[in-house]
């Protein structure tokens, strides 16, 4: 730990579910629950458009952000996050896979020869059963004048996020994991949204990762990183969102052992393996889904 | 084997793992037992060690009860191994008492993924064990039926299935397989749409009210029991209370808040939904290590705080 940085004054709440730090001009609080009970997720599925919700669905959990000066108000919630699950017939650019075994499955019912052919069967409501979401997070309406977001000057070294700050060990203030939901695609791979923030000394700094991994398809990681330095004047927030995709078997070949599988179903370890490839491969060409979250994106918000 | 059994079941309900040797043992002697059952035998989900503790503390202890534990005995939990043996023992000792049905994590395909061979290889140091473990799954019976009107099952219907009696006449002894009635009943859900449907994801069906109906009514039963999905609850009834889901993992992967339940079924088949909390001891190695003295009572605590991290 770094003994040069001086801790700014803060002030720590807590309750049994939900943790709120005020520092400076900002409060900031994160929610955690257990997740919706039925009559919460009867409420919650028709809110979205009656697409059935995750498996795993942590509808109270959110992380809320309140700059003073401003009334700039910025959450991630559960509810909004589904709400970018697409809902209907995936289009182009939506990037819909089907389960690995999908086509097997189909043929043994539909092949003349098939004992087992299949029954007569009714729609079901399309939807985009891996939950991929491109939600950024989303601006709450307040009574002030809103603050739009603006893309990035490639030029301004003040319109990045810094890594040499962040890697810094510096003493973490506040510290928050709120997962918003989880969906094991019954047993075809696993979906992820999680939301992280730590509050240093210096700044404050948020990731929000998608991990979806779709056993013998593909592998897809959507982050979202948020960053505010408290010296920025006007204050600054900075928001890169970023997707990245690959094969399946692509990024199995990196397991550091090949009989332990285990890695796999680290959203961690996705990440690292995805951005360490070539962009023009993880965030071009992908697992050749045509998925419209694949590059990155800077954006930035003053907040005057 | 017997006096060899009880303490080998002592010791698992200590969560202490058994030697290779005598895991060997057991599940040749499960197997003998297995093949001689019916494809449907006369409660689910993947239950961590500690919290099937409780469950047997909620649900009376083995053999004054008789239980029916539907599938998914491994994956996604710290002690899946010693889990799956101390039921596998109990079978064993009181064969009568205890049934095991197939869940579709009984695979060796789905166990390579969701931590059981891991779990084999790092506590016994080699794939023996996953091995003889899966040569079991292949003989456990698909479905159960209780006094002819209860009818048990991991996932659910199948279109090529009309009648119980068509699910005797599969032949089970296998790998689960990707297509045909055994794939379905380990995999299919209820859902609200009439008739059968398609899953969205490519494989898999759905069957609604009416299909669930109609198969109680062929059959003459009151109730089919199911696994196969959380439900916060404990469980879930659909369709005027002929299908219920019911989930035994309370804290589902130590973070999800959730309860669980046993269906108690008296002698008179009347239904009672026995809900419970994840033990206090259920709590993952790492919780256990980083807290010295943890708390005896977690329930109010619906996640594990993490530890701070200084992530990108």
């Amino acid at each position: 730990m770094s003994a040069a940085v001086a801790l700014p004054q803060h002030r720590l709440l807590e309750s049994p579910n939900s943790r709120t730090i005020e520092i400076g001009t900002w409060t900031i609080t994160a929610s955690t629950n257990p997740i919706s009970n039925a009559g919460q997720c009867d409420a919650l599925q028709a809110a979205i458009g009656g697409i059935p919700l995750p498996e795993m669905t942590f509808g109270s959990n959110s992380l809320e952000l309140e700059h003073k000066g401003s009334g700039w108000k910025y959450s991630f919630k559960t509810e909004d996050a589904l709400k970018g699950v697409k809902n209907g017939e995936l289009e182009d650019g939506d990037g819909g896979v089907k389960v690995g075994y999908a086509d097997a499955w189909l043929k043994s019912r539909t092949s003349p020869l098939s004992q087992i052919p299949m029954p007569k069967t009714v729609p079901t409501k399309p939807y985009d059963w891996t939950y991929t979401t491109l939600y950024p997070g989303h601006l709450e309406p307040t009574g002030c004048k809103a603050i739009d977001w603006k893309p990035a000057e490639r030029n301004d070294p003040n319109h990045t996020i810094p890594l040499v700050e962040l890697t810094r060990h510096d003493p973490i203030l506040f510290y928050a994991e709120i997962p918003l939901y989880e969906d094991e695609l019954h047993d075809n791979g696993a979906s992820h949204l999680l939301v992280r923030i730590r509050v240093m000394p210096t700044c404050v700094f948020i990731l929000q990762r998608f991990t979806l991994r779709v056993d013998n398809v593909l592998f897809r990681t959507y982050d979202t990183r948020i960053y505010h330095s408290f010296a920025s004047s006007p204050p600054l927030v900075v928001r890169e969102t970023s997707g990245w995709e690959a094969p399946y078997g692509r990024v199995k070949s990196r397991l550091p052992k090949r009989d332990d599988l285990t890695p796999l179903t680290d959203p961690m370890w996705i990440a690292k393996i995805l951005t360490e490839m070539p962009s023009e491969i993880s965030q071009e060409i992908g697992a050749g889904t045509k998925w419209r979250g694949l590059g990155t994106k800077i954006d930035i918000a003053t907040l005057q | 084997m017997p006096s060899d059994l009880d303490q080998q079941i002592e010791q698992l309900l200590r969560c202490e793992p058994i030697s290779e040797e005598q895991v060997k043992r057991l599940c040749l002697k499960a197997r003998e037992i297995l093949i001689e059952e019916a494809n449907v035998q006369v409660v689910d989900s993947p239950v961590t060690f500690w919290d099937m503790m409780e469950l047997f503390k909620v649900g009376g202890p083995c053999p004054e009860t008789n239980y029916l534990f539907m599938g998914d005995f491994v994956d996604r939990g710290f002690y899946s191994v010693e889990t799956f043996l101390l039921l596998l023992a109990l079978k064993v000792r009181y064969p009568e008492r205890m049934t095991l049905i197939r869940g579709n994590h009984e695979s060796r395909q789905i166990t390579q993924v969701y931590g059981f061979y891991d779990e084999c290889q790092r506590k016994y140091g080699s794939s023996n064990v996953w091995r003889w473990c899966c040569e079991v799954f292949d003989y456990l019976a698909l479905g159960a039926i209780v006094d002819g009107r209860v009818f048990c099952v991991h996932g659910g219907l199948s279109p090529s299935l009309q009648s119980i009696d068509q699910i005797r006449t599969i032949d089970r002894k296998q790998e689960v397989p990707h297509d045909g009635a055994m794939c379905d009943l380990l995999w299919s859900d209820p859902d609200d749409i009439n008739g059968w449907g398609l899953s969205p994801r490519g494989a898999g069906y759905l069957f609604g009210a009416d299909i669930t109906k109609m198969f109680a009514h062929r059959n003459g039963i009151d109730l089919i029991a199911r696994a196969h999905q959380l439900a916060m609850e404990g469980y879930k009834l659909m369709f005027d209370k002929t299908i219920v889901t019911v989930w035994s993992a309370p804290n589902y992967c130590y973070r999800c808040g959730n309860v669980a339940s046993i269906l108690e079924l008296d002698d008179y088949l009347g239904q009672e939904y026995k809900v419970f909390s994840h033990a206090p001891s259920a709590w993952s190695p790492a919780d256990r290590k980083r807290t010295p003295s943890f708390p005896q009572d977690v329930r109010s605590i619906p996640a594990k705080r993490p530890p701070a991290d200084y992530f990108l």
